[in-house]
C-alpha cells in the first residue's frame, strides 16, 4: 500500500538520483564524491518504501551529518595540499632566482643592474 | 662544520624589516638571512630585493607555521643544517642569537627556545599574559619540564630539528603545538633567557577573539598530539 507521504519521498529519492547521475554525466560532480550521494539516494529510496516517516527523517538527518562531515574532511585535505603547493611554488621561485643569479655573476658587467644580480646569494656557500 | 641561517618570517613588516635584518648582519657575520614574506600587502614584497637576503614570498597569506615550514625546506636544500628563527618586528634581539646557538654547537640540545620569562620578575599582563602563564603551566605539566614561554617565536634548531620540522612543523599556530610535537618525537629542547625588545612598528596578531580562537585550538592540540604517531625519522 503507497501513501500520499510515500510518493513525495519516493519522488524525491528518485528526483535526486536523476540530479547526481546528471551532474556526474556533466563532469560537474566527479566520481569520488557523488558515490556517497548516490549511496544516500538509494538507502533513502529503500527506507521511504519500507519504513513509516519518521524513520525517514532520522536516516536523512544520519545522512546530511555524516555528507557535512566528509566536505569537512575533503575541505581540511585540500587545505592542506595548497599549503604544500604554496610552499613548493615559493621555493621554486627562490631557486629559479638563484639559478640565475649563477648564470649571471661570470659576466657581472653584463649582468648589473639586471633585478637576477640583486638577488644573489648573500654570502657563496662555504 | 655547521651553516647557519636566519629564518625570518614576515607578514606586514616593511617598517622594521629592514632595521632587523641591519642589526642582524651587525652582529652576526656568519649567519645568512632568509625572509620568508606571507603574502604581505603593504610594501615588504618591493623591499626584499633591496635588502641583499635570500627570499621567498608566498603570493596569498596562508600562515605564520607554513611559511617557517617553506623557510625550513628551502634551507635544507641549500644544505644549511642549523637555523635561527626571529621575528620581523624587530622584538629578538641580534645579540642573543649567539647564546640561542650555542647549546646547538655544544651538540647537547636539537631546539633551543628563547625565553622571555624565564625571571619570575617579569610580569605579565593582561587578559594575554594570564593565558600565556596558564599554558605555560599546562604545556610544562604535558610536557613533563618546564616551559616558561609557550609562544615565543625565537628558535635555534639543530639538524635534526631542521630535517623534521621542514616536513612536520605545525600550522596554524604554531608555537605551542611544536612544543608538544617537540616531545613527543623526542628531540633534545633546551630553553634560555631572551630579552625582547617592545615590537618596533604593527600590531600583536593576539586579539581578545583570536586568543578565543588559539586557546581553542592548543586545548585540542594538548589531547591530539600526544596521541598521536611519531613521525619517521624521530628517534627511540
Amino acid at each position: 500500500m503507497i501513501d500520499r507521504i510515500q510518493i513525495v519521498t519516493l519522488t524525491g529519492s528518485v528526483a535526486l538520483l536523476l540530479l547526481v547521475l546528471e551532474l556526474v554525466r556533466r563532469r560537474k560532480l566527479t566520481e569520488e564524491y557523488s558515490l556517497l550521494w548516490i549511496l544516500a539516494s538509494l538507502g533513502l529510496l529503500g527506507v521511504s518504501l519500507a519504513y513509516p516517516p519518521i524513520v525517514l527523517v532520522v536516516f536523512l538527518i544520519g545522512v546530511v551529518f555524516i555528507a557535512a562531515l566528509c566536505f569537512s574532511v575533503i575541505v581540511s585535505r585540500q587545505r592542506q595540499q595548497i599549503e604544500r603547493l604554496i610552499e613548493e611554488t615559493a621555493i621554486l621561485a627562490a631557486e629559479m632566482r638563484d639559478v640565475r643569479a649563477a648564470h649571471s655573476t661570470p659576466d657581472a658587467g653584463v649582468s648589473e643592474g639586471q633585478p637576477a644580480s640583486r638577488s644573489a646569494p648573500n654570502r657563496p656557500a662555504k | 662544520m655547521t651553516r647557519p641561517l636566519a629564518v625570518i618570517p614576515a607578514f606586514n613588516e616593511a617598517a622594521s624589516l629592514a632595521a632587523v635584518v641591519a642589526d642582524l648582519r651587525a652582529s652576526r657575520t656568519d649567519l645568512d638571512i632568509l625572509v620568508v614574506d606571507d603574502g604581505s600587502t603593504d610594501g615588504t614584497a618591493s623591499l626584499l630585493d633591496r635588502l641583499d637576503v635570500r627570499w621567498m614570498r608566498f603570493p596569498e597569506r596562508v600562515g605564520i607555521g607554513t611559511a617557517m615550514r617553506a623557510g625550513l625546506r628551502y634551507g635544507e636544500r641549500l644544505g644549511y643544517d642549523v637555523v635561527v628563527r626571529l621575528d620581523g618586528d624587530g622584538q629578538h634581539r641580534a645579540g642573543d642569537v649567539a647564546r640561542l646557538l650555542q647549546p646547538i654547537e655544544e651538540r647537547r640540545a636539537d631546539v633551543v627556545l628563547g625565553s622571555r620569562f624565564t625571571e619570575p620578575a617579569r610580569e605579565r599582563a593582561g587578559v594575554v599574559g594570564v593565558a600565556q602563564q596558564l599554558l605555560a603551566r599546562c604545556l610544562s605539566a604535558l610536557v613533563g619540564h618546564p616551559v616558561t614561554d609557550p609562544t615565543s617565536g625565537f628558535w635555534a634548531l639543530g639538524p635534526r630539528a631542521v630535517r623534521l620540522l621542514a616536513e612536520h612543523l605545525p600550522t596554524g599556530y604554531p608555537e605551542p603545538e611544536m612544543r608538544l610535537f617537540l616531545s613527543r618525537n623526542a628531540l633534545r629542547v633546551v630553553e634560555v633567557p631572551v630579552d625582547a625588545w617592545p615590537r618596533l612598528q604593527g600590531r600583536t596578531s593576539l586579539t581578545p577573539r583570536h586568543l578565543a580562537a588559539a586557546a581553542a585550538r592548543v586545548a585540542l592540540a594538548m589531547i591530539v598530539v600526544p596521541l598521536r604517531d611519531r613521525v619517521s625519522g624521530a628517534r627511540r
